[in-house]
C-alpha cells in the first residue's frame, strides 16, 4: 500500500517534470532567442573594437592620400598651422619612444624584482599588505599624476636638479657596486690556482676593485650634483612617472606568471642545492620569460598610449633633443599631440590637420595591438606549455 | 663561486626584490601626500574677512551682522595705510606746485616760451595731480626741444630734477597702490571694478602672506650671473624713503592681521558652491555634477551589455573560433590607448551620429573604456559560483536562463558590482576619452534632470584639473582649487577601490565557508 503510494508519488512528479510537446517547443524557441539576444549584445560589445579600427583608419587614411608615406615618417618639421603646413611626424614618434624606453627603464626591472619578491620571497600576510598599495597606485587618475610631475616635480627638479640626481645615484648606486665589487673580487681571485697565494691575493684584490668602484662612485656623483637641469618639464621627469604608472601592470602580469610555475619546479631546483636567487634567475624565471615579456610588453603599452601625464608635463617641443637621448630636454608625444591638436584642427571640412592627428591615432592603434596579440598569444603559450609540464 | 658569495647574492637578490616594494610604497606616499596635504587646504585654511565677505555677498551664507562689525575693525586697522597714501599723493602735489613760482616766471615771458608756458599753465589749473605730472613732463619736452632752451638751461634742469623724483615715485606709487588693492580690496570710495577678483582682497591668508611680500618686495631677475637668472626682491621703501609712504610698509607689514582678521575655516562650500569668475573663488559644483553624470552615465551603458557579454562568454558560447574572435576583440579593446577612444568618439558619435559634444557623448566613451574591465570582472564572478549551485537549480527542473537569472545572476552579484565600482572609479578619473566629446572648461552646472542635461558640454574633474593648472590665467593664484580638485577625484577613486577592496575579501571569505 505505502509501496504504491510512494510509487504514484514520484510517478506524478515525473509527470510534471516531462513538459508537454507545447511547452517543450516554447521553451527551445525562448531559448534559441535568449542565446541569439545574447550573441547579439556580446557581438555588439566585441564588435566596438572594430567599430574604433574602422573610424579611425577612415580619418586617417585621407590624410595619407593627401600627403603620402614620407613626410610623415621621415621628416622633423611639424608646423601643423603653417603655410605651407609641414607634417613631418618623425620628432614626436622620436618623442614618443624616447619616453616609452625610459618608463620601462624605470618599470621593468623594479616591476620584475618586486613580482619576485611578491611571489617568491615575502610571506602571505606582508603580500597581502602589499596588493593594495598596487591597486591604489593603478587606481590614481592619471591626471592626477600629471598634475604632480606638472606642479611638483617640474619645479623640483629644476630647482635642485642636480641634488636630486646625485642622491637617486648614491641609493641606487652604493648597494649594487657593494654587491658587484664582492662578487668581481671573488671572481677574480677565484682564477688564481694556488691555494696560498689566492688567500693572500684576496685583500688587495677587494681592495683594488673597492677601490675603482668608489672612485666610480664618487667621481659621477660629483658630475651628478654640479649638473642643472634647465626645464622640469622634460623627458626624465614624464618617464619616471610613466614608469610608476606602469608599474602596477608588470608586477601584477609577472607575478601571475611567476606564480603559473608552480612548486615542482621550485623544489626540484632547491633540492639540487641552488638559493633562492639561483633557483629564481636560472629556473622560474626562464620557465614564466613568457608571461614576463607579456608584462613588459602590457607595461610599455600603457606608458605609449598615456596621454594626460605627457601632455601635461613633457614641455611638448616638437623636436628631436641634442643629442637623441638627452632626457633632460623637453619632448613632445604622439598622444599629447593627438590631445593638444585636435580643438584646433578643423574637423568638419576635414583638413589634413585633422586627417594627420588620427594618422597619428592610428599609429597607436597599431602598436598596440600588436602588442596587446603578442602578449596574448604568449600567455596563452605558456599555459599551454606549463599545462603540458604538469 | 665562493659558497659565501652566492649567498651575498642570494640576499641582495631578496634585498632587490625589498628595494622595489619599497620604493612602490614610497611612490605612493610621495604622491598622495603631497595630494592630501595640499589638497585639504582647500577646505580647511585661514580665511580673511575678505573671503566672509565674499561668501554673505555672493553666497548668502553668513552673519552680516557679525560681518559688518568685523568689516569696520579692519576698516579701521586699514585706515592709516590709505590716509598715508592720500597724504603721499598731496605731498608730491605739493612739491610738483613747488615748480609754480618758476613756470610762473617762465610764462611772464613775452617770446614763445611764454606762450607755451602760458597755455600749459592753463590746463594744469583744473586738472588732476597725475595729469599735471604728465602736463609738466610734456612741456619739458617741449622747452628742451626748444631753439632758444639754452636761454633756460637752469629752469628746465630743475623741473627735471623735481619732475624725475615724483614721476619715479608716482611710478612706483601705483604700482603699490596696486598691490594694496590686491590685498586688501578696493579702496573706501572707490569704483567697485568690474572683475570679481579685483572686488575682494585676499581671501586666504596663505594669499594675503604672498600677496603681503610682493607688496613689500620688488622682485626682479638678476641675469648677470651664469645660467638662468636669480631671483632678488628690493624693498619697496627705498624709493619712498622721506616722504609720507615712508612708514607704511612696517606698518601694513605688522598689522596684516588686523587689517584681514584671518581665522582657521572650514570650508564645505568647495563642494556645494558655484566656481567665481573662473574657479579663483567659490567651490566645484560644476566639476563634480560633470563627473557624476559621466561615470553613472558610463555605468549605465556599460554595465548591462558587460553583464550579458559575461554571461554569453560563461554560460553559453562553446568553444570556436567565434569565440575566439570575439574574446580576442574584448581583450584588445582594454588595450586601446584612451586617446584614442576620444578620438572615436569624436570621428564617431560626433561626426557621424551627429550627437552634440555633451554628456551623453561623453558617457558612451567611457562606457567603451570600461566594457572590458567589467566583462572581465563579470566573467569571473560567474565563474566563481559554485558549480553545485548550478547542478541544483537544474536538477530542481529550472530552465538554463530561468537558472542564470535567479540562482547564478544573484550569487555572483557582490563580484560584479566589485568590477563595477571598480570601473566607476576609473571612469571618474579618465580624462582623455572626454576632451573631445563632452569636456568644456566653462560650463554651467548641469541640471539634475538628466533629460535636460544630457546634451549639455560639462567641466569634469579630471578635466577641469588638467585646465586650471595648464591654461587657466592666473595659475598660481589659484593653486589651493587645483590641489583640491585632485585631492576630491583621488578622494572619490580611492573610496570606490577601497570598497571593492573590502568586499572582494568578503566574498573570498565567504567562498571559502
Amino acid at each position: 500500500m505505502r509501496q504504491s503510494e510512494e510509487n504514484s508519488g514520484t510517478k506524478t512528479a515525473a509527470a510534471r517534470l516531462v513538459l508537454s510537446a507545447r511547452a517543450r517547443i516554447l521553451n527551445s524557441i525562448l531559448d534559441g532567442l535568449g542565446r541569439t539576444f545574447l550573441f547579439t549584445i556580446t557581438s555588439v560589445a566585441a564588435a566596438a573594437v572594430l567599430f574604433i579600427i574602422f573610424y579611425i583608419a577612415k580619418d586617417a587614411i585621407p590624410f595619407f592620400q593627401i600627403r603620402g608615406l614620407r613626410e610623415f615618417f621621415t621628416s622633423t618639421h611639424w608646423y601643423p598651422s603653417g603655410d605651407p603646413p609641414a607634417f613631418g611626424a618623425l620628432a614626436i614618434i622620436h618623442g614618443s619612444v624616447l619616453v616609452t624606453l625610459g618608463a620601462a627603464v624605470v618599470a621593468v626591472p623594479l616591476g620584475i624584482s618586486a613580482a619576485v619578491c611578491l611571489s617568491d620571497v615575502l610571506p602571505f600576510a606582508v603580500r597581502q599588505a602589499v596588493k593594495p598599495v598596487i591597486e591604489i597606485l593603478a587606481a590614481i587618475p592619471s591626471v592626477a599624476y600629471g598634475f604632480l610631475a606638472l606642479v611638483v616635480f617640474a619645479p623640483m627638479l629644476q630647482e635642485s636638479g642636480g641634488r636630486i640626481l646625485a642622491v637617486a645615484w648614491y641609493v641606487l648606486a652604493v648597494p649594487f657596486l657593494f654587491v658587484a665589487v664582492v662578487v668581481i673580487g671573488d671572481l677574480a681571485s677565484a682564477r688564481i690556482r694556488r691555494d696560498k697565494l689566492r688567500a693572500a691575493a684576496r685583500i688587495p684584490i677587494l681592495l683594488a676593485v673597492g677601490a675603482v668602484a668608489s672612485l666610480l662612485l664618487v667621481v659621477v656623483g660629483k658630475a651628478l650634483y654640479g649638473f642643472t637641469i634647465v626645464t622640469g618639464t622634460n623627458a626624465l621627469n614624464v618617464s619616471i612617472v610613466l614608469g610608476i604608472m606602469a608599474l602596477p601592470t608588470v608586477v601584477s602580469v609577472a607575478e601571475d606568471s611567476l606564480q603559473a610555475v608552480g612548486r615542482e619546479l621550485r623544489e626540484g631546483s632547491y633540492a639540487l642545492g641552488a638559493t633562492r636567487a639561483e633557483t629564481l634567475v636560472k629556473t622560474i624565471m626562464p620557465a614564466a620569460s613568457s608571461g614576463i615579456l607579456a608584462a613588459v610588453l602590457l607595461g610599455i603599452m600603457r606608458a605609449l598610449g598615456e596621454t594626460m601625464v605627457v601632455w601635461m608635463a613633457s614641455g611638448n617641443a616638437a623636436q628631436i633633443p641634442e643629442p637623441w637621448f638627452n632626457y633632460f630636454a623637453p619632448i613632445r608625444t604622439l598622444t599629447a599631440t593627438i590631445a593638444g591638436d585636435m580643438g584646433e584642427a578643423d574637423h568638419v571640412t576635414g583638413s589634413a590637420r585633422y586627417h594627420v592627428l588620427f594618422a597619428m591615432g592610428l599609429l597607436l592603434l597599431v602598436f598596440c595591438f600588436a602588442c596587446n596579440l603578442i602578449s596574448e598569444w604568449v600567455i596563452a603559450r605558456q599555459r599551454k606549455k606549463l599545462a603540458g609540464e604538469a | 663561486m665562493k659558497l659565501g658569495t652566492r649567498k651575498l647574492l642570494d640576499r641582495s637578490f631578496s634585498a632587490l626584490g625589498l628595494f622595489s616594494i619599497l620604493i612602490m610604497g614610497a611612490a605612493l606616499l610621495v604622491i598622495l601626500v603631497p595630494i592630501f596635504k595640499r589638497g585639504a587646504g582647500a577646505f580647511v585654511f585661514k580665511a580673511t574677512v575678505e573671503h566672509r565677505r565674499l561668501l554673505l555677498e555672493r553666497f548668502e551664507r553668513g552673519n552680516a551682522d557679525a560681518l559688518d562689525a568685523e568689516l569696520e575693525a579692519a576698516q579701521l586697522a586699514r585706515r592709516p595705510v590709505y590716509d598715508m597714501l592720500t597724504r603721499f599723493e598731496a605731498e608730491q602735489a605739493h612739491e610738483l606746485d613747488a615748480l609754480r613760482p618758476t613756470l610762473a616766471a617762465l610764462a611772464a615771458r613775452e617770446d614763445s616760451i611764454g606762450r607755451l608756458v602760458q597755455r600749459r599753465l592753463r590746463t594744469m589749473d583744473d586738472g588732476a595731480f597725475l595729469e599735471n605730472v604728465e602736463t609738466v613732463g610734456k612741456l619739458r619736452d617741449r622747452l628742451r626741444g626748444h631753439v632758444e632752451s639754452e636761454s633756460i638751461t637752469a629752469d628746465i634742469a630743475l623741473i627735471d630734477s623735481v619732475l624725475q623724483r615724483i614721476e619715479l615715485r608716482m611710478a612706483s606709487f601705483v604700482d603699490l597702490t596696486e598691490r594694496v588693492d590686491d590685498l586688501l580690496g578696493p579702496a573706501p570710495g572707490a569704483a567697485t571694478p568690474a572683475l570679481p577678483r579685483k572686488q575682494y582682497g585676499a581671501t586666504r591668508w596663505d594669499r594675503a602672506e604672498v600677496r603681503l611680500r610682493e607688496l613689500l618686495y620688488v622682485e626682479q631677475w638678476d641675469y648677470s650671473g651664469e645660467g638662468m637668472g636669480r631671483k632678488v626682491l628690493t624693498p619697496r621703501a627705498d624709493v619712498f624713503r622721506g616722504t609720507q609712504l615712508a612708514a607704511l610698509f612696517d606698518y601694513v607689514e605688522t598689522h596684516a592681521e588686523a587689517m584681514l582678521r584671518p581665522r582657521f575655516t572650514f570650508y564645505w562650500g568647495f563642494l556645494t558652491d558655484e566656481p567665481l569668475d573662473i574657479h579663483i573663488f567659490g567651490g566645484i559644483l560644476p566639476e563634480l555634477m560633470g563627473t557624476l553624470y559621466l561615470t553613472l552615465g558610463a555605468i549605465l551603458f556599460a554595465v548591462p551589455i558587460g553583464i550579458v557579454a559575461a554571461i554569453y562568454f560563461t554560460e553559453y558560447a562553446r568553444p570556436g573560433r567565434i569565440v575566439t574572435f570575439l574574446r580576442t576583440c574584448v581583450s584588445t579593446l582594454a588595450g586601446v590607448p584612451s586617446i584614442v577612444f576620444g578620438m572615436f568618439g569624436l570621428a564617431f558619435f560626433l561626426n557621424v551620429c551627429h550627437m552634440p559634444k555633451g554628456v551623453l557623448a561623453g558617457a558612451l566613451t567611457l562606457s567603451l573604456v570600461i566594457l572590458p574591465t567589467i566583462i572581465r570582472a563579470s566573467e569571473e564572478a560567474i565563474r566563481a559560483v559554485p558549480h553545485t549551485y548550478r547542478e541544483a537549480a537544474l536538477g530542481l527542473g529550472a530552465g538554463r536562463w530561468h537558472t542564470i537569472v535567479t540562482v547564478i545572476l544573484p550569487a555572483a552579484l557582490p563580484g560584479i558590482l566589485t568590477g563595477t565600482v571598480i570601473s566607476m572609479g576609473r571612469a571618474a578619473g579618465e580624462t582623455a576619452p572626454i576632451i573631445f566629446t563632452a569636456a568644456a572648461s566653462v560650463a554651467a552646472t548641469l541640471s539634475l534632470n538628466p533629460l535636460a542635461a544630457w546634451n549639455q558640454p560639462t567641466g569634469a574633474l579630471s578635466w577641469n584639473i588638467y585646465n586650471l593648472c595648464t591654461e587657466h590665467e592666473a595659475v598660481n593664484e589659484i593653486r589651493h582649487v587645483q590641489f583640491g580638485m585632485v585631492a576630491v577625484l583621488v578622494t572619490v577613486v580611492l573610496l570606490l577601490n577601497g570598497f571593492a577592496i573590502v568586499f572582494r575579501a568578503r566574498i573570498a571569505k565567504k567562498l571559502k565557508g
